[in-house]
């Protein structure tokens, strides 16, 4: 079997950067170690309406939910109100994640991909060093791969990347540990995704509840690695629910673990291999949200893949266009929110309900990190040291 | 006897790969929808198991199969 780029992971990048690099005429196959493509759900569910400008799914059925805007809560339940188009990235919709992932492979697929399920990459297939392709197993069966692109689209375990060199373990403080339960039997017709924080509600972390419909929600948290222990997301997520009068008779009809990545992102791009995704940390630090960045990253990197296999060139700096597009598309948020979530993380519970109370009822006419920090070191003029560096970058972008 | 190795229970990992992704010694993969242990490779530093979020990892000791 030889391909021009084989695609590990059927993810939203794996999906999408396979839809683009067939539509550019590549010879693409993408492989997959479960047996249904996106289930179980690891996800909040959670995306932005930049994704209607895309166009990269057809009709509605991945729809769950259309929301208004988010609402943050600090530790003392201050509110703080956000249109969607404000809350950016992970409030606008709230999607079923698995028939949006289906709808991502039924696209590529469409494109001329193909898709190899339960099919797990075990190693990198190579040749005097130089990367020729993948090895994997299907069933009992060994697979050699050969392509002339290695894509590693394969999630927060990024194992591509690791074969490859690319030091793409996580640090404790650069990993958000998550659960979640979906809850039906109860309240939510107002259509707003809730954050919660505090320190003793989620150490480094939030937990939110995203409506799929009038009576039943994702309700998770998410706990920063180094300020966890073992199965502490649960048991604070049980807390929070037993403690909520809405949530308390909620029925769960799913639970789910997870892990987002919250670091700064690594190397995309070696001689015949791209990282596209998770595996590439390209998750915004704050939020967590990691979706809408695949879908841009994958067509940058699909269109890559074209160009490349016209010229038949498949070095790094040729696969740099890539690194460079998605740099520009959204590399610098990404930078500036893993300052932000450094900076957050020393922030003391009074703090951040002072912050809350003093943008409560500010009607922000400049959308933007930038307008935001002036706004604040306006009413707060100690805060400018500590967020100096940030207003340094976020003017920038 | 040597250090308490990571075991994982498999009635109750959920899959999130949490615990691969930061394993300094790679000890920790995927398999059949579970994450699993190496027991060669762990040098027993239980990062994993504080960074499980339903605690579905402890120590378990090498000479004292369960
Ligand atoms: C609890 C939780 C809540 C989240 N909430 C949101 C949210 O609300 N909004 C948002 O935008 N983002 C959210 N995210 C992040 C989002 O889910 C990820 O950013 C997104 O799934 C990344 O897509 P991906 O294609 O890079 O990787 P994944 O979706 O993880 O896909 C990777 C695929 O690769 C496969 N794979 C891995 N290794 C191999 C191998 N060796 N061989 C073959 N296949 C392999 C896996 O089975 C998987 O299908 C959340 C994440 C979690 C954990
Ligand atoms: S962190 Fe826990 S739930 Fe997640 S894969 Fe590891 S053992 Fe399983
Ligand atoms: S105890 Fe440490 S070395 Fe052993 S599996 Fe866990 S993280 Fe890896």
């Amino acid at each position: 079997m030889k391909y021009d780029a084989v695609v590990v992971g059927a993810g939203p990048a794996g999906t999408v950067t396979a839809r683009f690099a067939a539509e550019s005429g590549a010879k693409v196959l993408v492989i997959e170690r479960r047996q249904e493509i996106g289930s179980p759900v690891l996800c909040g569910e959670g995306v932005s309406r930049k994704i209607d400008e895309w166009g990269m799914l057809d009709g509605k059925r991945w729809i769950a939910n259309k929301m208004e805007g988010a609402r943050i809560y600090s530790p003392d339940g201050t509110m703080v109100k956000l249109s969607a188009e404000m809350a950016g990235n992970e409030t606008g919709y709230v999607v079923y994640r698995d028939i949006f992932d289906q709808e991502l492979a039924r696209k590529a697929s469409e494109a001329g991909a193909k898709i190899l399920m339960n099919t797990n990459a075990t190693e990198l297939l190579t040749e005097k060093d130089k990367i020729i392709g993948v090895k994997a197993k299907r069933y009992d069966e060994d697979l050699e791969i050969e392509a002339d692109i290695v894509v590693g689209c394969d999630g927060v375990e990024s194992k591509i990347g690791q074969w490859a060199g690319i030091e793409t373990r996580l640090d404790p403080k650069d990993l958000e540990t998550c659960c979640q339960y979906t809850l039906t039997n109860i309240d939510c017709k107002d259509a707003f995704c809730d954050f919660y924080l505090g320190k003793k509600i989620a150490p480094g972390g939030y937990v939110w509840i995203f409506p799929k419909g009038k009576d039943i929600a994702n309700v998770g948290i998410g706990v920063l690695g180094n300020l966890s222990e073992s199965g502490m997301p649960k048991k604070l997520l049980d807390d929070f629910i037993s403690n909520n009068p809405n949530l308390k008779n909620g029925n769960p009809i799913r639970f789910l673990a997870g892990a987002v990545p919250v670091a700064n992102p690594v190397e995309s791009v070696r001689d015949n291999l791209i990282l596209v995704g998770d595996s590439a940390r390209q998750v915004d630090p704050i939020t967590g949200g990691g979706i809408t960045h695949c879908l841009e990253a994958g067509k940058i990197a699909g269109e890559t893949i074209g160009k490349a296999v016209e010229q038949q060139q498949f070095d790094k700096e040729t696969l740099s266009v890539y690194e460079t597009g998605w740099k520009e598309a959204f590399g610098k948020k990404l930078k500036r929110n893993y300052m932000l979530k450094e900076i957050f993380l020393d922030f003391e519970d009074k703090t951040l309900n002072m912050l809350a109370d003093s943008i409560k009822d500010i009607k922000f006419d400049e959308i933007s990190t930038f307008g935001l920090v002036k706004a604040l070191v306006l009413k707060h003029p100690t805060l400018l040291m500590k967020l100096r560096p940030l207003m340094k970058i976020s003017s920038e972008v | 006897m040597g250090k308490p190795k990571a075991i994982v229970d498999k009635n109750i990992c959920l899959a999130c790969g949490g615990c691969i992704s930061v394993c300094p010694q790679d000890a920790l993969y995927m398999n059949g929808g579970r994450a699993l242990v190496t027991e060669e490779k762990c040098i027993s530093c239980a990062i994993c198991i504080r960074i499980c979020p339903i605690g579905a990892i402890s120590g378990r000791n090498a000479s004292n199969e369960i």
